[in-house]
């Protein structure tokens, strides 16, 4: 049996708007193993950024259960949410998110503020991160002076600083060149090959998608079909 | 919680904005303190002016002005033998029959403003203790004592009321023999003139007070001689109480500065609250980011409200400087004397809890709606 990180059941997300409700998950289900690099593909208003914002505890689904490392966090309060996104979650935006006043390390140092580590526990996991992002000589920069590539990378190691267990990338590539897009793959590719994090990464470029262990294809709030299965020591 | 630097250098990430928030709030805090220190200087200088030691006598019906009253010069003689308990000095009751007087007075270099005259006899200086002669002479005939902050009162340079210089009554001349002060009161922004001189420039035979000075505050006797001698037609009144009636009729000046200030104050909230909208509203992304990251909202909130009140303690500490150096120890006249605005503890901490909450209401909206909307909304937001 899998060791799943991730147990979707039959979840569904709707909302309103106006007198129009939209259902852009429905009684969805799937298990993501721990280790898994997944991809989810898709048009735009498929529901895969949805899916992802529920796995990363972002948003609440309307029915269902999401289970992460065995917590149903469907049933969990936003203050709790954000206590529980805090330890588990590194989340990867498209276009970083980095806070453009801090440097770099003071972005990656964010989620170490919220534990209880003293200051050269932060340091050493700070220090840690860039280097494993390949920044340790831009620790001092900030945002204004970094390429996009290098932006990215800081937001990954922002997301990886505290060890959370889950990654989600909403477009981590979407922005950026080929060069870089292939070099953040790479990174995402070892982070769960390498370090054991899952990783759920939503991609509108098929290259990206390629990147990942395996690539699911949402129409319409459901999976349409399964795509290639890497063979990684995690599968 | 966010680290502190983290609002720090947020402040400076819109200099522009920095400025308006800082300068806006420097204007309002500027002006509440100068209100507060206007109205606190006004009740201190009217509450100083009286002492609980003595009473006035007045024309009955006029208790409201000095000016207005009327009293037979006959009744002082009456007073100082009839009441018992008159403090003496050197064998001398202390009791002065005056004549309070407002008229423009003219100095030297032609100008002229109102000012309060008082026509008194060297024993006025029984009476009114705080007053000291500072240089020259109580005034003779054809002669007046100016206070220290007469000069104030009427609007020119200290120089044009040294001892020796002439002002005038209409046309008449009155050579200025003494200057005295009498810290913290009206008196020191009043003109003394020999009482028969007065009298006479005036054309008015009778007093407009008798004041006495008892050996206690116990004022029973004074308020006796009143009913006995019905005929002297007199009202008794304590002389702090005197000034404390004063100041209730200064209260609507008073109100207006403040309700000024308030208006003031309301304008840059508002105002301030158009900046912060804008100044939030691109930052929702942020704030979202920062809740995914694992912030709560409480957390980013408290942020967002250090940002603005450091903002806003900085234009209260800019505006403590201007008034360190344009107010503090500023005399301002009014219709019956000068006060000093000072920077007393409690006008700072007025200024600062002022500084506090133009950085908190003017924040809590802008500040709400930035966090109000859902995560994903909010990360989705340009």
């Amino acid at each position: 049996m899998k060791d799943n990180l991730i147990s979707i059941k039959s979840v569904t997300k709707s909302f309103t708007k106006g007198k129009t409700t939209i259902t852009p998950l429905e009684n969805l289900s799937l298990d993501v193993p721990r280790g898994e690099f997944l991809s989810l593909m898709g048009p735009s208003g498929s529901g895969k950024t949805t899916l992802l914002n529920l796995i990363a505890g972002i948003d609440t689904p309307t029915s269902g259960e999401i289970l992460i490392n065995g917590e149903d966090i469907s049933q969990l309060s936003r203050a709790q949410l954000t206590k529980w996104r805090a330890v588990h979650v590194g989340y990867i935006f498209q276009l970083y998110h980095l806070v453009p006043i801090l440097s770099a390390y003071e972005n990656v140092e964010l989620p170490l503020l919220l534990g209880k580590y003293s200051k050269a526990e932060r340091k050493k996991k700070i220090n840690a991160a860039l280097e494993l992002v390949g920044l340790s000589d831009r620790a001092d920069h900030r945002p204004s002076e970094l390429s996009g590539g290098q932006e990215q990378r800081v937001a990954i190691a922002r997301a990886i600083v505290h060890d959370p267990d889950l990654l989600v990338a909403d477009e981590p590539t979407g922005d950026l060149d080929r060069e870089s897009a292939d070099s953040i793959l790479n990174l995402l590719n070892s982070l769960a090959k390498d370090h054991g994090k899952t990783v759920v990464m939503v991609t509108h470029d098929p290259k990206a998608s390629a990147a990942a262990h395996r690539a699911l294809q949402l129409e319409k709030g459901q999976f349409s079909s399964e795509g290639h299965l890497l063979n990684t020591s995690t599968q | 919680m966010l680290p502190f630097t983290y609002a720090l250098r947020n402040l400076f990430r819109d200099p522009a904005r920095l400025l308006q928030t800082v300068g806006g709030s420097a204007v309002v805090v500027l002006l509440l303190i100068a209100a507060v220190a206007m109205n606190q200087g006004m009740d201190s200088v009217l509450s100083s002016s009286g002492s609980p030691r003595n009473v006035i006598l007045m024309g009955k019906g006029s208790e409201e002005s000095l000016e207005r009253s009327e009293v037979s010069i006959d009744a002082e003689s009456a007073a100082a033998t009839s009441i018992s308990g008159i403090e003496t000095k050197l064998g001398v009751a202390a009791i002065s029959g005056e004549i309070t007087y407002q008229a423009p007075i003219r100095t030297s270099s032609g100008k002229e403003e109102p000012a309060l005259l008082r026509g008194v006899l060297e024993k006025a200086l029984l009476v009114h203790t705080s007053v000291r002669l500072l240089e020259g002479t109580f005034p003779g005939p054809g002669e007046v004592m100016v206070g220290d902050l007469t000069h104030r009162k009427l609007g020119v340079e200290k120089e044009e009321l040294a001892v020796g210089q002439q002002l005038y009554f209409g046309d008449s001349a009155m050579r200025i023999s003494g200057r005295f002060t009498a810290p913290g009161t009206v008196l020191e922004s009043e003109i003394w003139f020999d009482r028969n001189d007065l009298s006479s420039l005036t054309q008015r035979d009778s007093l407009s007070s008798i004041i006495l000075r008892l050996e206690n505050t116990n004022a029973d006797d004074v308020e006796l001689f009143t009913f006995q001698r019905n005929d002297l037609e007199l009202a008794a009144i304590r002389e702090d109480k005197y000034y404390e009636k004063l100041s209730i009729f200064y209260q609507p000046i008073q109100i207006m500065t403040w309700v000024t200030a308030a208006l003031v104050g309301a304008g840059a909230v508002f105002g301030g609250l158009n900046t912060l909208y804008a100044a939030f509203a691109s930052r929702i992304k942020e704030m979202a980011t920062l809740q995914s990251i694992g912030y709560t909202r409480t957390a980013l909130f408290v942020s967002l409200i250090q940002e603005s009140v450091l903002a806003t303690l900085s234009g209260t500490l800019l505006a403590f400087v201007i008034a360190y150096f344009l107010l503090d120890g500023r005399t301002v006249p009014f219709s019956i004397g000068t006060f000093t605005l000072t920077m007393t503890p409690s006008v700072i901490f007025t200024g600062l809890i002022a500084g506090i909450l133009l950085g908190t209401i003017g924040t809590l909206p802008p500040a709400i709606r930035c966090l109000l909307p859902s995560l994903p909304k909010a990360l989705r937001s340009n």
